[in-house]
């Protein structure tokens, strides 16, 4: 388990996609079949490799470091992935899901590699102060629980944002039938929409729980040594992007009469926009930090509370 | 390997002649096996009957004559009370392996009427599963039909030939139809005019789970009947406008020689509506839509035949392009068929050397060890490796021998060699 390295699922699903291209041009369901075995094979050194690294930190991945978070992000796209892919063939249809997801796992390990895993040195030391007092595991508590509702809000960020870039797709080729390669089977746009709906309604309320439990890590890392501020850019981007949201969700929830191709492309500026600041300010702001340093509990870096709870050791 | 097939299909033989041989129902089958059984008792019996083609499968083991054209014509001519002048060349004829690459090109769909299509496999199981309930089959057809299993399996899962509809009316609906809406259960289905391409895309609809139908045709009469006939209820062609805002899917078919819902028409219809997506199949030529509604609005999902042809056209050539493969697949299937069935047969002789020669070179060693017993362990076990290595290396050229032959068939003459060379056979 040790020996698995990010390498190895990197080129699985890299392979994996390949396959899933070479399958949707020659129509091929062994290469299909090829191809999902690879994302299978690429998911199973992915968890061993997180679960590998959470026992060398003695912490959850999503504590540990930035760059294990990110890499948790892309572990539930690929899950998403092979679960849909599996329902969807269960009943007769064969989507090429992985052509839409595998490119954005593979940006988000890429990403892992540009941000922080430095902290992982810290852990072992945060985990003393864990272990020390009251005050500091309610710390970790809040800091997994802010961290698990960011990665799932997240995660329902990019399955929206790439929904909604099927169903343009799918649109087009309705619309126009000959221009896009009819050998690209999609779910319909009834299935597409609601799938769609369902990630904005879910993704919101997470991010917005993420939110408040930021708020409540400031609270409780005001006695530390490295107390959070909120003027960190990081909490100032995050705070933005959720207002972003709030005014998507209102245009949404209000438009009755929209067709489905306006929600899919504002979906698609709206979720790409949340994506690209956070993932942004995360490289930005976090990608070459090697000591822990106190920013911000409600910024979109789970990896703050790990940063509290060295502060609270020293 | 005694295995023959006699058949008529839809490619050589017309339909009349066709329906005059076809098993049309379970107890006509039932008495076509009584007399199979009765006629030829040490054949094994399939007979596959379906609307294209009528086929009968026989086998038998290598120590009973194989059935002749003449008698498989001659059952068919008796069973169906048609003379063997009207069966004149029609029924055709393979046996061996030609009758198995025919089993497995039917199974795999490259002998059916629409290339690729799905129902034959069931079909061919089904016929399979009827022989076994009727105790007609044996080991050898029980290995044909479940390798016909195993390779239209293959051919399905490795090639594209049964990928994309090739019909108008079930690319509109599978294709086009199922791209927009998960389900038809809660659509309206509006049908305008009354044509023959209206019926088999309601065919489609219905199967899709439709039953809210509503018929607009000028002749309130041939609207009622198409109606009753599919479930739906019938309207007079004055309420179109109403049922044009409110169908989720329209097909339309007319005779009108102008285009029925122009631009205008529509806009008004689509004002009415809450802007849902419809979908639209304009079969009528000409057309009964004005091209131009498409651009209406994003949820206007607008086809015509031409569009629908198109895709159809398209998918039939790339199932065109998919047959050389799924030959190859074929070809692969029979060739491993015909091996496991001929190594079934050169399997024993082979146990039986490899048996025979063991035991002697045990005897031989079990003397020279009682003779030499200062020997250890050791120096036993590298007298006992050489004297295998020796065995090996004689029997190898035999066997490789009998191997190559069993390539090409069952190797009767040199079995019989083998045993009575090395006394097998005693």
């Amino acid at each position: 388990m040790a020996n698995v390295h990010v390498f190895c699922f990197f080129a699985s699903y890299v392979v994996a996609l390949a396959l899933e291209g070479l399958a949707v041009a020659r129509r091929s369901t062994a290469l299909r079949s090829l191809g999902l075995g690879f994302a299978v094979a690429g998911l199973v050194a992915h968890t061993f490799y997180l679960v590998a690294r959470s026992s060398a930190a003695d912490l959850p991945p999503l504590l540990s470091s930035s760059r294990d978070w990110l890499l948790v992000l892309a572990w539930l796209a690929v899950v998403f992935d092979l679960t849909l892919s599996t329902m969807l063939s269960l009943v007769g249809r064969s989507v090429p899901m992985g052509l839409f997801l595998l490119p954005v796992v593979l940006l988000l390990i890429g990403a892992s590699d540009l941000v922080g895993g430095a902290t992982s040195a810290a852990m072992s030391g945060a985990t003393d102060a864990v272990r020390r007092g009251a005050e500091e595991r309610a710390l970790r508590s809040w800091g997994m629980l802010h961290a698990s509702l960011l990665v799932f809000g997240i995660a329902g960020v990019i399955i929206g944002f790439l929904l909604s870039i099927m169903y343009v797709v799918q649109h087009r080729r309705l619309k126009h039938p000959h221009d896009v390669p009819i050998t690209l089977s999609l779910p319909s746009l009834a299935t597409l929409a609601r799938l769609n709906w369902w990630s904005v309604i879910i993704s919101f309320p997470l991010l917005t729980l993420g939110m408040l439990t930021g708020i409540r890590l400031v609270y409780l890392s005001r006695h530390t040594q490295g107390p959070i501020s909120f003027s960190d850019p990081l909490v100032v981007g995050s705070g933005l992007v959720w207002l972003l949201m709030v005014g998507f969700l209102v245009w949404l929830l209000r438009s009755d009469h929209v067709g489905g191709k306006q929600v899919a492309l504002r979906t698609i500026w709206a979720f790409g926009l949340v994506l690209v600041t956070l993932l942004g300010l995360q490289v930005l702001f976090n990608g070459h930090t090697s000591a822990p340093v106190h920013r911000s509990a409600g910024s979109a870096d789970p990896s703050r509370a790990a940063e509290v709870e060295e502060a609270a050791r020293q | 390997m005694n295995v023959q097939v006699a058949y008529c299909s839809h490619q050589t033989t017309p339909l009349a002649l066709r329906e005059r041989l076809a098993f049309a129902s379970l107890e006509q089958l039932t008495r076509a096996y009584e007399t199979l059984r009765a006629t030829f008792p040490k054949s094994e019996h399939v007979v596959l009957s379906t609307c294209n083609r009528v086929e009968i499968y026989a086998a038998q083991d290598e120590s009973n004559p194989p059935l002749t054209q003449e008698q498989v014509a001659d059952f068919l001519s008796r069973f169906h009370g048609v003379s063997q002048n009207d069966l004149g060349g029609a029924l055709l004829w393979q046996k061996g392996p030609e009758a198995v690459r025919h089993l497995f090109e039917v199974a795999s769909s490259l002998d059916s009427m629409v290339l690729g299509e799905p129902q034959i496999v069931s079909q061919v199981k089904e016929a399979y599963r009827v022989a076994q309930e009727n105790d007609a089959c044996g080991p050898l057809t029980h290995a044909l039909f479940q390798g016909a299993m195993r390779v239209s399996g293959r051919v399905r899962s490795e090639t594209a030939l049964a990928v994309g509809r090739v019909s108008v009316a079930s690319v509109a609906v599978g294709e086009f139809g199922k791209s927009i809406f998960d389900r038809f259960a809660d659509k309206t289905v509006v049908v305008i005019g009354a044509g023959e391409m209206a019926e088999e895309t309601l065919r489609y609809l219905k199967d899709e789970g439709a039953h809210s139908i509503v018929v607009v045709n000028r002749s309130l009469e041939r609207a009622e009947r198409l109606a009753a006939q599919w479930g739906g209820t019938a309207r007079p062609f004055e309420e179109l406008d109403t049922w044009l805002a409110q169908a989720d899917v329209i097909v339309s078919a007319t005779g009108a020689a102008e285009p029925i819902v122009d631009v205008k028409r529509f806009q008004a219809a689509r004002a009415a509506s809450d802007g849902k997506p419809v979908f639209i199949l304009d079969l009528a030529t000409p057309r009964d839509f004005a091209p131009a509604a498409a651009d209406i609005d994003e949820n206007v999902f607008l086809y015509d035949i031409e569009a629908l042809q198109a895709t159809c056209d398209q998918n039939r050539r790339q199932r065109v392009r998919e047959i050389e493969r799924a030959r190859r697949i074929v070809e692969e299937e029979t060739e491993r068929f015909l091996h496991d069935i001929y190594h079934k047969a050169t399997g024993p002789i082979i146990s039986q050397l490899r048996a025979g020669w063991r035991k002697v070179c045990q005897d031989e060693l079990g003397q020279l060890f009682s003779k030499y017993d200062r020997l250890d362990a050791e120096e036993r076990k590298g007298i006992e490796r050489t004297v295998e290595r020796i065995v090996n290396k004689l029997l190898h050229p035999p066997l490789e021998a009998l191997r190559d032959e069993a390539r090409k068939g069952t190797p009767h003459g040199l079995v019989e060699a083998l045993k009575r060379l090395f006394f097998t056979g005693q």
